[in-house]
């Protein structure tokens, strides 16, 4: 063997048990689904009934719904990342009490969102945190109840998500704060820059990078990390108000049953988040 | 273009780290000013209040006719070239260069024209719409010096600017960067600490320690009459052999005392400098390392030293002497980065590259009698009469 050979023949091997990873947890479970999606499956035997099972479902109302659910939950998205960047950047200009600040921001990070998703119940409930505060500040008269409408519990769900998600992008802003050069923004005074045009030329295309990573974990953590909130808030409710495409799957699967069904719309959601993951990917790779 | 003044400015980090203490400097319009000394002597702390990216505890900083104590960086009109050059990552060349002219909203024009002509005196043509990170060292430098010059700016802001670059480059853009200077005739203010640059760049070095302000000179000015031990411990390279010693005798007669040999005072140094205060006390002697010379024969006013060590440079030898007598009893005093320390009596010798020495050999030397240097033993400051 000459060298060259040797050394791919050593790098097949140490791929090796990667490749068998991706293969038994990846692209198994990918095919499984596949084939599930075309049977009657309750779980336990699965008898095969062909693609018509896909026509069915791009039939069902409920799954537009729970896409349109996911697309408007998209909206929070700016937010789930503007909100932590205001954050970070005061923080950053060691405002006092700083540290402080920093550790209250990061706490909802280590908090479960099963209790995050109880907390944020009671918040919006009708005699709840929010009511109180409203009270508090002089409208007696105003009553919410965000997640007993249709039209308002989506809302309470998203600006939920938002609160979960400031600690670690935060956090994840902070550091990109912290690697950025102090004497760039030094030097841009200098050439006459006030703190918004410093903000804007230096400091943001700093952030870039952590702000497209920010982008693509918030997004990820949108169509993929939701359940728990959902299910102990609302169940996806009133009605399907707040089901999204992942509730929608444990509903159509341990709910209904049908099994088969809800691996279709695993695969749905997985395309979606691909496809998310994939752009993304491009954005950065495009980078110069 | 201004002039730039500081009076009594000081720094005061934290409760009590005085890092500048009552500078009072005057920087002409159009001079070269080199702010030098070792680390921490506050040259840097200087610089950035006169930037205004330090606040100034007290004193009064004037560019121009404007005490600008209060006035932010962007408003000042100054440029600067930092250490690391702080180039814009994401921007090329020519956006570096005219950053601060786009933020002033000058025309795209107008912009255009001002970095092609720096570009122009820079050599960086070619390289505009690169960004930083494809430009070696030298180019990043240049591109640093261009964002400064493009915008003419009041003044010349350097901190260190050459630091980062390697030995030959280092003295190419010595020359550069004095050559744009004056051709640009805008007040420098530039902050090293390697006493070649300030020497060889400066029309005038001030050296600083501890906060405080040295000496002001014409860089020959500082060379051949230091007005304290640090100064004339720090310029030079080797630095200014400092001997303990003694003053004796009167007038015609006055000599040195060094351990157990004696060394005529040359009767003019009587009324140039004040050696009657120090009769009898002790005062630190100096003579540059070229001033030391073997003498050949008998006679003659002269020590006797013993060779320790010989480095050849190639063009000279530095040659490392011991007072024959001294076994320690009399002290070298080195001032090494603001501390005084005391060592045995050697001083170095500069001799040419043929000198037959050898360690070991017992030699004769004399210094230049035009040249001696006495300092007091306490303050360390020139005895000079000015």
């Amino acid at each position: 063997m000459t060298l060259a050979r040797r050394r791919q023949f050593a790098g097949a091997v140490f791929a090796l048990p990667a490749i068998l990873l991706v293969l038994g947890f990846i692209v198994v479970p990918i095919g499984q689904a596949v084939y599930y999606s075309m049977t009657q499956w309750d779980g336990i035997t699965a008898s095969w009934i062909g693609p018509s099972t896909w026509n069915q479902a791009f039939h069902n109302p409920t799954l537009w719904t729970a896409l349109r659910n996911n697309a408007l939950l998209l909206l929070s998205v700016p937010f789930a990342l503007g909100l932590p960047l205001a954050i970070a950047v005061l923080l950053h200009q060691r405002v006092a009490g700083w540290r402080i600040f920093r550790s209250i921001y990061f706490l909802p990070t280590a908090i479960s969102w099963v209790v995050l998703g109880l907390v944020a119940q009671r918040f919006f409930a009708y005699q709840g945190t929010l009511n109180s505060l409203i009270h508090f500040f002089g409208f007696s008269a105003t009553n919410t109840n965000m997640l007993g409408y249709e039209s308002t519990a989506l809302s309470a769900l998203g600006i939920t998500f938002i609160f979960t998600m400031i600690g670690t992008n935060t956090m994840l802003f902070l550091t990109g704060l912290a690697t950025l050069d102090t004497s760039l923004e030094e030097a841009a005074r200098i050439d006459g820059a006030g703190r918004w045009r410093i903000f804007r030329s230096i400091t943001l295309p700093h952030l870039r990078r952590f702000i497209q990573l920010a982008f693509v974990m918030t997004v990820i953590a949108l169509f993929s990390a939701l359940f728990s909130l959902i299910f102990v808030m609302t169940g996806g409710g009133p009605g399907y108000a707040t089901t999204t495409m992942e509730f929608l799957i444990y509903q159509t699967g341990f709910n209904q049953g049908d099994f088969g069904t809800a691996a279709l719309y695993g695969l749905i959601l997985f395309v979606l988040t691909a496809i998310v993951g994939v752009v993304q990917l491009r954005l950065i790779g495009s980078d110069e | 273009m201004a002039e730039i003044t500081f009076d009594g400015v000081t720094k005061i980090f934290g409760d009590d780290i005085r890092a500048v203490d009552e500078l009072t400097l005057h920087v002409a319009e159009g001079e070269f000013m080199v702010l030098v000394g070792p680390s921490g002597c506050g040259k840097t702390t200087a610089l950035r209040m006169l930037a205004g990216l330090e606040e100034i505890t007290s004193g009064t900083l004037m560019i121009g006719d404007t005490v600008v104590n209060d006035v932010l960086p962007k408003d000042r009109d100054v440029a600067m070239v930092f250490q690391n050059y702080a180039l814009y990552p994401h921007m090329t060349v020519a956006q570096n260069m005219g950053f601060a002219l786009k933020v002033r909203r000058e025309s795209k024009v107008e912009i255009d024209r001002k970095v092609r002509e720096a570009a122009a005196i820079l050599r960086l043509t070619d390289y505009l719409e690169r960004r930083p990170k494809a430009l070696s060292g030298g180019q990043r430098q240049r591109v640093a010096m261009g964002r400064a010059i493009v915008r003419s700016p009041q003044a010349f802001l350097m901190d260190e600017p050459l630091s980062n670059l390697d030995a030959q480059l280092r003295v190419e853009m010595r020359l550069e960067i004095a050559r744009i200077q004056r051709l640009l005739g805008v007040a420098t203010v530039y902050v090293t600490h390697d006493q070649i640059e300030a020497m060889t760049m400066g029309d005038r070095v001030a050296v600083m320690r501890g906060g405080q302000l040295q000496q002001v000179a014409t860089p020959q000015d500082l060379y051949d009459h230091p007005a304290n031990e640090f100064v004339a411990g720090f310029m030079g390279s080797p630095p200014m052999n400092l001997l303990r010693a003694g003053v004796e005798g009167e007038g015609e007669n006055a000599f040195l005392v060094l351990g157990a040999q004696r060394l005529a005072i040359p009767a003019s140094y009587n009324t140039s400098h004040d050696l009657a205060a120090v009769r009898g006390a002790g005062i630190v002697f100096g003579s540059r390392p070229e001033d030391v010379e073997v003498l050949a024969g008998e006679g003659g006013d002269a020590i006797m030293t013993r060779v320790e060590r010989r480095e050849a440079l190639g063009a000279e030898i530095l040659v490392h002497l011991s007072l024959l007598d001294a076994e320690g009893t009399s002290a070298f005093v080195v001032t090494d980065e603001g501390k005084v320390v005391t060592r045995p009596s050697t001083l170095v010798a500069k001799m040419g590259p043929r000198a037959d020495v050898k360690v070991g050999d017992i030699l004769k030397v004399r210094f230049n009698p035009e040249r001696f240097h006495f300092f007091d033993a306490d303050s360390g400051a020139s005895l000079r009469r000015v």
